[in-house]
């Protein structure tokens, strides 16, 4: 040992590549990032606008026809009480996991190829929390009395059942959207402030300047800034864990054979990074090929890690899938057997979901067994087409869990088949309407990626001039 | 009456307190503003007379007089008293029952009906009676609403609307041409009141040469000629070990409650020992008869007699009756061959409870087959211990074919048609439609404005039994009452009024007829007391019929048989097609009750159609699946229906319900199911050989409340059965079976909150006595408001029934085509750990003190998170506004914001006022009658007064379902009370409660059916096995039950 030679050069396989392609200067990032919101509206964007608000309305009117006429104008029934409602919420809150992921957890590990990413990401996560919000807001037979789920003080003196898993619903989600808001809004303001100072128009300088909330830069302003964030970083990390941990709860303290399992809270959290990550890839890849520059700042390289997080998640959940199959079989328990082997697995049964169980098996487990393999993490299209499987797969795995174990569950006398209305399917299609429309708002008005955080990540931002960042501070600012 | 009020004076002695300057001074103003309870306003009112009361009364009045709809909602003025009065016994709110009788085809049924402030809103039994004991069927419930109907006709129609006065001169012209009455036919339905035989007498008196004949297109043929005129042949089930039902559905359609009672009698199971009746079928379509009995054989309708003639050879063998045997050997022996081994048996098993057996033909058997069943019961020395007689109470009239002929000859003028519906459901060879047109003048009664009436002159709305005076005699020929609650809704006439004004008597204003005929049979002494007696027990003591001798005409018998008993050969290439009684609207005659048109069929568990049930071996042949249609033709006659595989169903038959496809009818029945009257002729009314089968290849889609059949293996859990042997080998054999046996006792972290009130609630349900009739269901449904919610919505899986029959077809071999049948009613469980508590977010569903799981719907939000919770699937969510909403023509899709809202006033009148009506988006399941612990827990405080003990008295009181329940399968009560029945029947060794594992603690109570087969009988091993899941300690451990339908 003592006769070992340490070399300070890293051999050229364990190089990390650079987390900026092409050595692009600090002004370059300014220059970039802004016109993007600087630059007038181009047609693309209002081709891909119109038809999502159009869609979107669409959503909106079915929401209001249901919420005129009663439930029943969605497909469910006696047996199945809760269906694409309930599986499109949980769809959406786990896609609305991987902004707050990357941009929380991801910072406090000090992974700092998050920085081009996490605004995107974020602001996605919101939006999705947005979509999810509008489910079970609606589900309910009787919107108008939904406010009875506040803890609010009132002559009754009734309050809501706090044993009750949809109640800690209510709190998770709307605790983890409000977090997830300022943390989001606490990072825009110095980039707004940005903006603000580019701007050309009184009224942009007005508006940015209102919501920059009087951002000058100065030292003092930073290590503010610094702070609130890292607070903001430390508080939301547990919230990525603990909203869908809880939103599993609505299934796993029920009696349900197939919903009542103590492995969901893992699952459900892997489950939802693995969507979230396969949701901004599908946002993110398109919006690189629209913007060419940000080619530079979303390298491969950062696909590349996406994609092994998609691998190592879906893996999980393939675990899981896998585990609570031996644990059907090894509990003896005949109804959770029969919910996983006939009514998943369509074994003996008519199999009215097997074929749904298969879609979300392939698309959850197997494809993305194609990224152990490098040169698919780094294609392109291999990548989105793997994502938009995820997307797939990951709905349907709400999908198996919610409709399979209701449709057929204790007394065969009541089981029932369940299909949705045109209604319920307008609805889902409308929440993406809402989801673009919203995306493609911020795109437009919104620096998209953080610029004062890839600065920082420039190898000019180092103030020590090392290769290889040994610095230990929260190093995100360099004036 | 001007009420003075007095000031009490001042007590002399001690201080003088005032109250103010003008008491202290009592000047004259004071005293008159003394006088005046409300000092304002109340001199404004005109008139000096105003006080208290007379202000109440008057705003009372005119209360009622602003209600809309309210107005003709009023008691009879003349003998009843209105409500405006305010008199003594009745408390707004308050029921008052009153005792009356519903007309049946069977006689009448006595009943109770429950009337709040002058409207009837739920029909009981009369518990007085002993022919029903409080219980009663399925239609005497639903009656209710056909009384609220808003389709009822309600105008006097010549064409054009009229009124009574011009009615009334118009039929004293059409008497005038019927002569001496040659002219003057009746066509009546069958009823055996005393008022209209009598009434039938004066007009005889009148017009001796009249026509008076009786069409009911479900009654059996008249069996005078073989145990004698005037004698009605009853079986007396409670006497009888071992039953043999041949093509009887004497527990369902075919029978009443009574005769439901005296079998299960003989079913109930206190101990190992207890001794049960044996029960045989042979049918060709399951019935709830069949699903009850210990054994039973598929057999084409068409070959039940060739069946009871191998029986009658065995029997005559094995007695010795030279009669039986030579009757038998008259005619050639059959080609069809029957299992050997269970006709022998079978045989064997009768003849050993010579006596003390009974053989039952169906109705709806030819008299051939029904003679050869008398000749049977008469070698097994059977006739007068288990078939008495009765005299008979209905008088002889002629039948509907009579009537043809003499309209063919064209003797009648005047035709009168009270009640029925021949035009819908005549025989088809008859061509009734024609016919009627020939007649100058119809006059038509009817309920409704129906296919008979668009042929007919002059249309009279006919009164419902609640809204009319009369009488009649019940299943044992006892006098009962029928007493109005109500009167007329829409003016209506009754028969009773009709016969009256034709026989030259004034049209009645009350009771006077009915008086008139009680005095001539009851002779009282004490004509008011006794009058008063008979209306408030609802029948006349110690009436019943006189049991009649047998005199059982064996030369009659021996000829019907051997001249008459068809004996059709099967063939592959036509079918047998049997039409049946529909267990929801009967004939038709209750096409337009939501309520029967939305309970599921029994057996087949289709609402709001008819179809074809066929064996599964017969659809694959036809290579047909549920909802196909296919055509039957039957001597150039043809009808469509959709089919339904019907697992145990004989091959190469087709059961059709008959009583679909209506024409004419309101807004509930139109467009339900397939007419297949055109298919029924006189000589053939029930059954009918060599129909011919086209598949069509269109589909019909079928509303089913229970779309999956089978147990999948689950039965050790669900429904737990044992049989007689492994009763007595096992007392506690329900105990050990399913999950509970492995399972290892439950341990929970979290104590619930003590249920420590002096009631605790509870029900036990005995499998073993259930059939499944479904009357439970319509019983809920009329106490509880719950709404129908239309075909549509059913196909959705989201009918509101609060309880529901599970029905089950199982067997070890899952192509077995002899699957067993169980039915199960279903309802909460009022779980003590309940798991639809604990996932309510708004605290909407809770449990009270004396452990009853409630719903708080004002609470609901409706996030049906508890009906997903709910392992018993019990909840029910309303998916729409079914109250303000029309549930046809897809009212409850057009968008709410424009579409018209409301419902329609009668059935505003129909609703229970002591049960919330719900709302869309809130759930709703079965309460335990709450409102009825309620009502009891003040009657036992006002009982109580100042006393501590407040406590309801042992089974003071039950809840719907097991008040109609005529098998008493269902027995509601305090379970902390030793002394109540449901806390006795719950230590039953048989009691199981669902789900243990779950440790839910469900206050359910089952007890495992007991089947007594014959182990000597082919498939007696077979018996229960399939309820046996793989988790139970029987011997077909892994066996996994059948997949059926």
């Amino acid at each position: 040992m003592a006769e070992s030679t340490v070399t300070l050069e890293t051999p050229a396989e364990l190089e990390r590549p650079p987390l900026v392609d092409n050595k692009r200067s600090l002004g370059w990032i300014t220059d970039k990032v802004s016109v993007i919101v600087e630059a007038p509206t181009p047609i693309w964007w209002w081709v891909a606008f119109v038809p999502c608000v159009i869609i979107a309305l669409i959503g909106l009117f079915c929401i209001g026809y249901q919420i005129s006429n009663g439930v029943g104008v969605w497909g469910e029934n006696k047996t199945v009480g809760w269906a694409w409602d309930i599986t499109n919420f949980v769809f959406w809150i786990g896609i609305g996991h991987a902004g707050t992921l990357i941009s929380a957890i991801l910072f406090l590990t000090r992974q700092k190829w998050r920085t081009s990413i996490n605004r995107a990401a974020e602001a996605m996560t919101i939006f999705a929390v947005i979509c999810a919000g509008i489910f079970p807001g609606i589900h309910v037979g009787r919107v108008w009395m939904a406010w009875f789920l506040a803890p609010v003080p009132n002559a009754n003196g009734i309050w809501p059942n706090f044993r009750s898993p949809l109640l800690w619903d209510v709190f998770a989600v709307s605790t983890y959207f409000t977090v997830s808001l300022l943390f989001w809004y606490t990072g825009l303001v110095p980039d707004l402030a940005m903006l603000r100072d580019r701007a050309k128009s009184r009224v942009k300088k007005f508006i940015y300047g209102i919501f920059a909330l009087g951002w000058r830069g100065s030292n003092r302003q930073w290590r503010h800034y610094e702070m609130a964030y890292l607070l903001l970083a430390g508080l939301s990390t547990p919230l990525v864990l603990s909203v869908h941990s809880v939103v599993s709860f609505d299934f796993a303290t029920s009696i349900l054979p197939g919903w009542h399992t103590t492995i969901f809270p893992p699952y459900f959290v892997a489950g939802a990074i693995f969507g979230g990550f396969a949701m901004v890839l599908t946002i993110l890849l398109p919006s690189r090929l629209l913007y060419p520059q940000l080619g530079d700042l979303m390298t491969r390289s950062h696909v590349d890690k996406m994609a092994k997080i998609i691998l190592l998640t879906g893996s999980i959940v393939g675990y899981a899938y896998l585990m609570e199959l031996f644990i059907a079989w090894y509990g003896a328990n005949q109804y959770e057997k029969f919910t996983f082997f006939s009514a998943r697995m369509g074994i003996d049964n008519p199999g009215w979901y097997a074929w749904a169980y298969y879609v979300m098996m392939f698309c959850n487990v197997i494809s993305p067994q194609l990224f152990w393999i490098k040169s698919m993490r780094t294609n392109y299209i291999a990548v989105f087409i793997v994502c938009m499987f995820v997307n797939v797969g990951m709905w349907f795995e709400r999908f198996v869990i919610i409709v399979t174990s209701l449709a057929q569950d204790f007394l065969p006398s009541s089981w029932r088949h369940y299909s949705p209305s045109t209604t319920e399917i307008w609805t889902f299609i409308g929440t993406f309407g809402i989801f673009l429309s919203l995306f493609l708002l911020f795109m437009r008005f919104l620096p998209m990626v953080c610029a004062f955080e890839v600065k920082a990540i420039t190898p000019e931002a180092d103030p020590h001039q090392t290769k290889h960042d040994s610095h230990v501070g929260v190093g995100t600012h360099q004036p | 009456m001007k009420r003075i009020f007095q000031h009490p004076t001042a007590p002399v002695t001690g201080k003088k307190y005032w109250r103010s300057l003008g008491q202290l001074q009592d000047t004259p103003e004071f005293r008159g503003w003394l006088e005046r309870e409300f000092p304002q306003g109340a001199s404004e009112l005109k008139g000096g007379d105003v006080t208290r009361r007379n202000f109440l009364k008057l705003m009372g009045a005119s209360t009622a007089l602003a209600g809309l709809g309210l107005s003709a909602c009023r008691r009879p003025e003349k003998h009843l008293v209105p409500f405006t009065r305010g008199v003594e016994w009745s408390i707004p709110g308050k029921a008052l029952f009153f005792t009356t009788a519903r007309p049946t085809r069977n006689g009448y049924a006595p009943l109770v009906a429950t009337t709040y402030d002058g409207r009837p809103i739920k029909i009981e039994g009369n518990p007085l009676h002993p022919a029903s004991k409080g219980a009663t069927d399925t239609f005497s419930q639903a009656s209710v609403l056909d009384l609220y109907d808003p389709d009822r006709a309600k105008v006097i129609r010549n064409g054009k609307p009229a009124d009574s006065a011009i009615f009334e001169k118009a039929l004293d012209e059409i008497l005038k041409n019927v002569g001496d009455g040659s002219g003057l036919a009746f066509l009546m339905e069958s009823d055996n009141s005393p008022t209209r035989e009598r009434l039938r007498g004066e007009i005889e008196k009148k017009f001796p040469n009249l026509t008076w004949a009786v069409y009911e297109p479900l009654a059996g043929e008249s069996l005078e000629a073989i145990y004698g005129a005037g004698v009605t042949a009853v079986p007396a089930l409670e006497k009888a070990d071992v039953i043999l039902a041949l093509d009887s559905d004497f527990l369902g359609n075919g029978g009443d409650v009574a005769t439901t009672r005296a079998f299960t009698s003989r079913r109930k199971v206190t101990g190992p020992d207890s001794k049960m009746n044996r029960l045989y079928a042979v049918e060709n379509r399951y019935t709830v008869t069949g699903g009850i009995a210990d054994h039973r054989l598929r057999v084409g309708a068409s070959q039940i007699g060739a069946f009871a003639l191998a029986l009658a050879n065995e029997i005559g063998a094995a007695t010795g009756s030279a009669e039986l045997s030579n009757a038998a050997k008259a005619i050639p022996a059959p080609a069809v061959k029957f299992n050997a081994e269970w006709v022998k048996y079978c045989a064997e098993d009768l003849v050993a409870a010579k006596g003390k057996s009974l053989v039952l033909a169906g109705p709806r058997q030819p008299i051939a087959v029904q003679a050869l069943v008398a000749a049977i019961n008469a070698a097994l020395g059977n006739l007068g211990q288990t078939v008495v007689g009765l005299a008979a109470t209905e008088k002889a009239a002629a039948t509907i074919a009579d009537l043809a002929r003499a309209i063919t000859d064209k003797k009648i003028k005047a035709l009168f048609i009270v009640g029925g519906n021949p035009v819908y459901n005549a025989p088809a060879d008859l061509n009734w439609a024609e016919l009627q047109k020939s007649v100058e003048t119809v006059v038509r009664f009817g309920t409704h404005e129906d296919e008979t009436s668009a042929f007919a002159t002059w249309n009279v709305p006919l009164a419902h039994y609640l809204e009319s005076w009369g009488d009649g005699r019940a299943a044992d020929g006892s006098y009962v009452s029928m007493q109005p609650m109500i009167l007329p809704l829409f003016g209506a006439w009754s028969d009773l009024d009709l016969l009256a004004k034709i026989a030259g008597l004034p049209k009645p204003q009350g009771p006077e007829l009915v008086q008139e005929t009680f005095k001539q049979l009851a002779k009282p002494t004490d004509f008011s007391a006794g009058w008063a007696k008979f209306l408030h027990d609802g029948f006349l003591a110690e009436s019943a019929a006189k049991s009649a001798p047998l005199t059982f005409n064996a030369a009659a018998t021996a000829k019907f048989v051997t001249e008459s008993l068809s004996l059709s050969t099967p063939d592959d290439k036509t079918f047998e097609v049997v039409f049946t009684a529909c267990a929801k609207v009967d004939d038709g005659r209750y096409s337009n009750n939501g309520w029967l048109q939305e309970i599921p069929d029994p057996i087949t568990k289709v609402t709001w159609d008819n179809t074809a049930q066929i064996s599964p071996a017969t659809a694959k042949s036809l290579k047909v699946g549920d909802g196909d249609l296919i055509e039957i033709e039957l001597q150039n006659r043809k009808m469509e229906i959709p089919v339904i595989i019907a697992p145990g169903h004989a091959d190469g038959s087709i059961s059709v319900q008959l009583g679909y496809g209506r024409s004419v009818v309101g807004r509930v029945g139109n467009g339900t199911g397939f007419n297949a009257y055109p298919l029924r002729t006189t000589a053939q009314p029930y059954f009918a050989v060599g129909a011919k089968v086209r598949v069509t290849g269109k589909e019909y889609k079928l509303a089913l409340t229970q779309e999956h059949g089978t147990l999948e293996g689950r039965g050790g859990d669900i429904t737990r059965v044992g049989t007689v042997e492994e009763y007595k080998a096992d007392p506690d054999f329900a105990k050990t079976m399913g999950m509970d046996a492995h399972i290892p006792p439950n341990v929970s972290l979290y104590t619930n909150p003590p249920l420590d009130d002096q009631h605790q609630w509870g029900m036990v349900v005995d499998l073993n006595v259930c059939t499944g009739c479904s009357a439970c269901m319509v019983a809920c449904q009329a106490e509880n408001n719950i709404p129908i919610v239309g075909k549509e919505q059913v196909a959705n899986g989201r009918e509101m029934h609060w309880i529901r029959t599970d029905r089950y077809f199982a067997s070890v071999d899952e192509n077995d085509p002899d699957p067993e049948l169980v039915s199960q009613p279903m309802m909460c469980q009022h779980c003590e750990n309940a798991p639809c508590e604990t996932v309510c977010p708004v605290n909407a569903t809770v449990h009270s003190e004396d452990g009853l799981n409630v719903m708080a719907y004002n609470r609901c939000i409706g996030t049906r998170y508890c009906a997903n919770n709910c392992p018993f699937k019990v909840r029910r969510f309303n998916f729409f506004d079914y109250n303000q909403r029309k549930i046809e023509d897809g009212g409850l899709y057009k968008w709410n914001l424009i579409a018209p809202k409301g419902t329609e006033d009668t059935i505003k009148l129909s609703k229970n006022p002591n049960v919330t009506v719900r709302m869309r988006g809130v759930m709703e399941k079965c309460t335990f009658c709450v409102q009825r612990i309620q009502e009891a827990k003040i009657a036992a405080k006002v009982a109580g007064r100042d006393s501590a003990n407040t406590r309801i008295p042992a089974d003071a009181f039950t809840s719907a379902c097991a008040q109609v329940c005529p098998s008493e399968a269902i027995t509601f009560g305090d379970i902390k009370n030793p002394e109540s029945s449901v806390s006795k029947l719950r230590e039953s060794e048989r009691g199981y409660r669902l789900f243990e594992y779950l440790d839910v603690k469900s206050r359910v109570t089952y007890l495992a059916r007991i089947r007594n087969p014959n182990p000597k009988m082919p498939g007696a091993e077979k018996v229960g096995a399939a309820m046996k899941s793989h988790h139970g300690h029987g011997p077909d451990h892994d066996a996994k039950a059948g997949a059926h339908h």
